[in-house]
């Protein structure tokens, strides 16, 4: 009850953000304008089309989820309503809890906006549709929920602006896995071992990233269900870690 | 928190960071197949296409920077395409239009002043199409434009075949973007076109008739589909009339007793009066004989016409007569620097085209290992066609408004000038079979073994002059001097293809 | 009756980074608060008050030495369901109206419904927040209507103990007074109250024992009567003999002269009996004894001074 009533309060403040919903705004405007743009042939417009689309999701998502997991928790220290909260019978974990599942409904609400808005776009101009893109849009919700999970872990020890480079980098080093996984099998020893630390260690983001199977029809996989649930099953467990570190950090914390 | 909750909560991170690893290892072969192709490293990319790709955005970049091009097409700025093509592909391998605009555009939109095409840039166009296929192996698209650059702009009847036959077997994406269909028939239908072009008839008719066959079940499934239907009967067109075109030229292989029945019914579907045909002459005598004469000869039996003749198909032999028709002869000059003013004669009927090629001495199709757009600036090579028009054909070639295209670098020069059967139109061919069985020439006639099983040799014509540089720029005039033997050209091009491997 | 507080020993120090100093911001404090009480935590700003406040309330965690509220370790979770804070100049998410406020923090408290609107309606009522304002976002508010909200949200819960951390600081005249009833009335329901302020009327006003606390350290503890008495009398006396003046000078400090008359400004009560020996032993003439009661003011003025403040 306790985290849920901090989660709502934190879903409530964050869609009143001002920054937010301008990125919601751009974000929806730019789903909706893809298909005036023109090309050689209808197999292009499909794939630019539906690649857009996903990426704008997908940068949208980004921003969203890092802006609101770098500022749920500074916030409250910022404007010292957390020392109302934490002086009441409320758990540390349960306000890291409230707060991170408060910017992961944030995520959440804006990220189905862009993905209902979308596939509409897409039904319109293809005139069938094309439930396919919901699998990446799902797969992009659990990788910003990791990703939320992260910047609310570093929240717990770093300032916002120090935490802002810090999640967008490892966002990026997270994404490089077709890199470090093909390192891992390296002749040197030391990059060998770095490569699988990193390519096991850190939250590899790239994992998620299914847009070239939803836009090319000729990619396969042998499973699509199984690597989408084991995506989901990874996502939650990794963010558990990280919520489980934030958790330890902040019950230490000074406020 | 209690010390013994937080110590459990640390111990906890332990097993779910197994997990995380035991996942890690479940994901990374899924993730392999979704990459798909192996990319080539970002090198070369500017910065704001390289934080993209970081992001998991390749083909979000990829379809931002194809969306550029388009606009370059507009403009027709085409050398601002190339790199951009590259870039895609970089980014994003599965983007097929990406290979196939790009490899028509170098194929095609490279030309000079007068529309002719920059054939240097042949040998990138296919590579870009054969990585692209590499990429893509399961899709039919690339390799069936990969067999359409060869039967169209190449005329390298063997490549295509190979291409068509690889895209055949591929399976073509269906609306829902599932790869799971039958590639369209038209793979097939320009399968069949490969075949027939290299002189191969009767497997040319055999895959027609399997077309046929698929077709004529289709029909049956769909009686009211009129795009089934038209398939169909093109289908059925296509394949009436190549098995017309066998017999009225192959009279003598044609086994009497079955194919009299068969014509029959050919005719009657194909609408055309039974009398006024060749091959429903009863006198198989006469045509085994004069076969026979040819076989004792020496020589190789020329399709006959036998029957109702027809003006062309009443000589048995054809003799092209190339350049010495009437005492006349090609006539190579150049009145000014660059400029070829080429004339000659030749007895095939209107319509035959004469390719006109003139290229380095030393040069030789590159093999190239990897896709580049850039070519050597310092090759020269031309390449024409003209059509023959009551007896004589002549063009001409203005090369020197484009030195980009026609440096001129080197010391010498080989002008090329060829008559190629299968290259013909199929009223030219029917006079004297596909691949030139049935032509004749005292100077120029060359033959080429068969490439494949089942395929005749080609007879064709072929004239090739050695020329300097000073006679290109018109300070020494060409005569019949400079005309190589044509076995003395072979063993050149052979030595020059031995050297290059080495 | 119970110690609603008790704190033995407890110490804070920070280490400033950037000079690697230690700062000793509560020191050894000893300090007991009995149920029912309305106890004043008086000191400077920056004397250690919200700091000592925030280890209580278990935000931070002290250095050294052990405490107790409501009889609980600090930051436990039972007695945080009785205490509340109201901490000083406080901030709420202005989004959301004063009732949507008090309705998150009831949810906090795990009140249930319909309790908690019940709650809620008779603590916007105690505080006297006008009804109009109930459902407006609190960006409307005043600084007192937001106050009212601020002692609204640490009344919710009915909490056996209040801390309240400068709670009239920032206010207009009227809006001042009608906090402080406000707080009295709190007082008078037997509710023990944590009252940190350097706003000495106001305390002396509602509560009933205080301490004073400056750089960390306690320097003064009792009821208010206690530590104001030890009252200061003013002596006046004319005729004496020269010589008697040092000796006064030594019993009492400061001694003034003029015209023939002698003043003593201030000294203690124990001392005045002496002064007249001294003065009548010189042969001169007691014109005036004047006792004087000091304020809390003083009282805290002087036990800073002393301290060494400045």
């Amino acid at each position: 009850m306790v985290t849920m009533a901090i989660a709502k309060q934190t879903l409530e403040d964050m869609l009143r953000r001002k920054i937010l919903l301008i990125l919601l705004i751009v974000a929806l405007g730019m789903i909706a304008l893809g298909p005036s743009v023109g090309f050689l042939s209808p197999r292009e417009s499909s794939v630019v089309l539906r690649s857009m689309g996903l990426a704008v999701i997908l940068i949208a998502g980004l921003l969203i989820t890092i802006l609101s997991g770098i500022q749920v928790i500074p916030t409250e220290v910022e404007r010292r309503t957390i020392y109302t909260v934490l002086s009441k019978p409320v758990q540390r974990y349960e306000f890291v809890l409230g707060k991170f599942l408060g910017g992961i409904f944030t995520v959440f609400v804006m990220i189905a906006a862009m993905g209902i808005v979308f596939l509409g776009v897409l039904a319109w101009q293809e005139r069938h549709f094309a439930p396919d893109m919901l699998k990446g849009v799902l797969l992009t919700f659990f990788q910003m929920m990791l990703l939320g999970a992260m910047a609310i872990f570093f929240s717990t020890f770093a300032t916002p602006v120090v935490n802002f480079f810090l999640s967008f980098s490892l966002f990026i080093v997270g994404n490089m896995s077709a890199v470090t996984e093909s390192l891992t099998s390296n002749k040197n020893p030391v990059t060998r071992i770095l490569a699988s630390i990193v390519h096991f260690l850190i939250p590899n983001f790239g994992n998620f990233n299914i847009q070239n199977k939803l836009i090319h029809p000729e990619v396969t996989i042998s499973n699509e269900t199984v690597f989408i649930v084991q995506n989901i099953v990874y996502a939650i467990i990794y963010s558990a870690v990280l919520l489980i570190l934030a958790i330890l950090v902040f019950d230490r914390r000074e406020v | 928190m209690s010390p013994s909750t937080r110590k459990n909560l640390i111990i906890a991170i332990v097993p779910l960071m197994i997990a995380v690893v035991f996942l890690q290892s479940l994901l990374d072969p899924q993730l392999k197949q979704i990459r798909g192709a192996q990319r080539t490293p970002l090198v070369g990319l500017s910065n704001e296409f390289i934080l993209g790709p970081l992001l998991g955005l390749q083909q979000a970049v990829a379809g931002l920077l194809w969306i550029r091009a388009d606009e370059f097409f507009h403009e027709g700025d085409y050398d601002a395409i190339l790199p951009i093509v590259r870039m895609v592909t970089w980014l994003d391998p599965h983007q097929l239009d990406v290979y196939i605009t790009g490899a028509w555009h170098l194929s095609y939109n490279f030309t000079d002043s007068s529309e002719r095409s920059d054939r240097r840039y042949i040998p990138a166009a296919m590579k870009l199409l054969e990585e692209g296929d590499a990429n893509n192996p399961t899709v039919y698209d690339i390799a069936f434009e990969a067999g359409w650059q060869s039967i169209d702009k190449i005329k390298n009847y063997e490549q295509a075949e190979d291409w068509f036959r690889k895209a055949s077997l591929r399976k073509a994406a269906d609306e829902a973007g599932r790869v799971t269909k039958s590639p369209p028939m038209f793979v097939r239908h320009q399968l069949a076109h490969a075949l027939a072009r290299q002189g191969r008839i009767d497997e040319s008719l055999a895959v027609w008739k399997q077309c046929l066959t698929e077709s004529e079940e289709k029909v049956k499934e769909n009686p009211n589909d009129s795009s089934v239907r038209n398939v169909r009967d093109s289908q059925r067109h296509n394949y009436l009339l190549n098995l017309k075109r066998k017999f009225s030229r192959y009279t003598h292989e044609i086994d009497w007793p079955v194919d009299r029945a068969r014509t029959q019914s050919v005719n009657e579907q194909t609408g055309e009066p039974t009398p006024r045909d060749a091959y429903l002459m009863t006198d198989q005598k006469e045509v085994t004989s004069r076969a026979n004469a040819f076989r004792r000869a020496g020589e190789p039996v020329p399709p006959m016409g036998v029957g109702q003749p027809r003006p062309p198909a009443t000589r048995p032999l054809w003799d092209t007569a190339f350049d010495t028709q009437k005492g006349g002869t090609t006539t190579v000059t150049f009145p000014s620097a660059k400029v070829l003013d080429i004339k000659g004669q030749m007895a095939v009927g209107d319509g035959a085209r004469v390719t006109i090629r003139l290229q380095d001495e030393k040069w030789r199709e590159p093999k190239l290992k990897d896709f580049t757009f850039s070519v050597d600036r310092s090759v020269t090579l031309m390449q024409d066609q003209h059509s023959v028009r009551n007896y004589t054909w002549g063009r001409k070639i203005d090369m020197s408004k484009d030195p980009k295209m026609y440096s001129f670098s080197g010391e010498y020069y080989f002008l090329i000038l060829e008559f190629n059967p299968r290259q013909t139109s199929p009223f030219i061919q029917d006079r004297f079979g596909w691949s030139g069985e049935g032509i004749t020439d005292k100077k120029y006639l060359i033959t080429i073994p068969p490439m494949r099983e089942g395929q005749p040799p080609l007879r064709m014509i072929r004239k090739v002059y050695r020329l300097s540089r000073a006679q290109i720029m018109g300070s020494q005039p060409v005569t019949e001097k400079d005309v190589v033997p044509n076995a003395d050209f072979d063993r050149f091009q052979r030595e020059l293809q031995q050297t290059a491997s080495r | 009756m119970a110690a609603a507080i008790s704190i033995k020993g407890l110490t804070k120090k920070y280490l400033d980074v950037w000079n690697k100093t230690e700062i000793t911001a509560v020191d050894n404090l000893n300090l007991e608060v009995e149920e029912g009480e309305v106890f004043g935590f008086l000191g400077r700003n920056g004397a250690g008050k919200t700091t000592t406040i925030k280890m209580l309330l278990g935000l931070i965690f002290p250095t050294e030495g052990e405490a107790s509220v409501l009889g609980k370790p600090l930051g436990d979770i039972e007695a945080k369901a009785q205490v509340s804070y109201l901490p000083e100049n406080p901030y709420f998410y202005d989004n959301m109206s004063g009732w949507d406020v008090l309705d998150f923090y009831g949810r906090l408290f795990r009140i249930g419904e319909p309790e908690r609107s019940k709650r809620i309606q008779k603590v916007l009522e105690d505080v006297r927040l006008d009804p109009k304002a109930w459902k407006r976002p609190l960006r409307g508010y005043s600084k007192g209507m937001m106050q009212r909200i601020g002692i609204a949200q640490a009344l919710i819960n009915d909490p056996k103990l209040l801390f309240l951390d400068e709670p009239t600081s920032g206010l207009d005249p009227i809006a001042h007074a009608e906090l402080r009833d406000i707080i009295v009335n709190v007082g008078k329901q037997g509710k023990t109250v944590f009252l940190s302020s350097h706003q000495l009327p106001d305390v002396e006003m509602v509560c009933s024992r205080v301490s004073i606390i400056h750089r960390g350290k306690l320097l003064a503890m009792g009821p208010i009567s206690e530590l104001t008495a030890g009252e200061k009398v003013e002596i006046q006396a004319e005729g004496i003999q020269n010589g008697v003046l040092e000796k006064l000078q030594s019993l009492t400090g400061a001694v003034e002269q003029s015209q023939g008359r002698i003043r003593i400004p201030a000294t203690d009560a124990d001392k005045v009996s002496d002064v007249i020996d001294i003065v009548r032993g010189a042969k001169g003439k007691i014109i005036s004894v004047i006792p004087h009661k000091r304020t809390l003011e003083e009282v805290f003025v002087d036990t800073v001074l002393k301290a060494g403040g400045d």
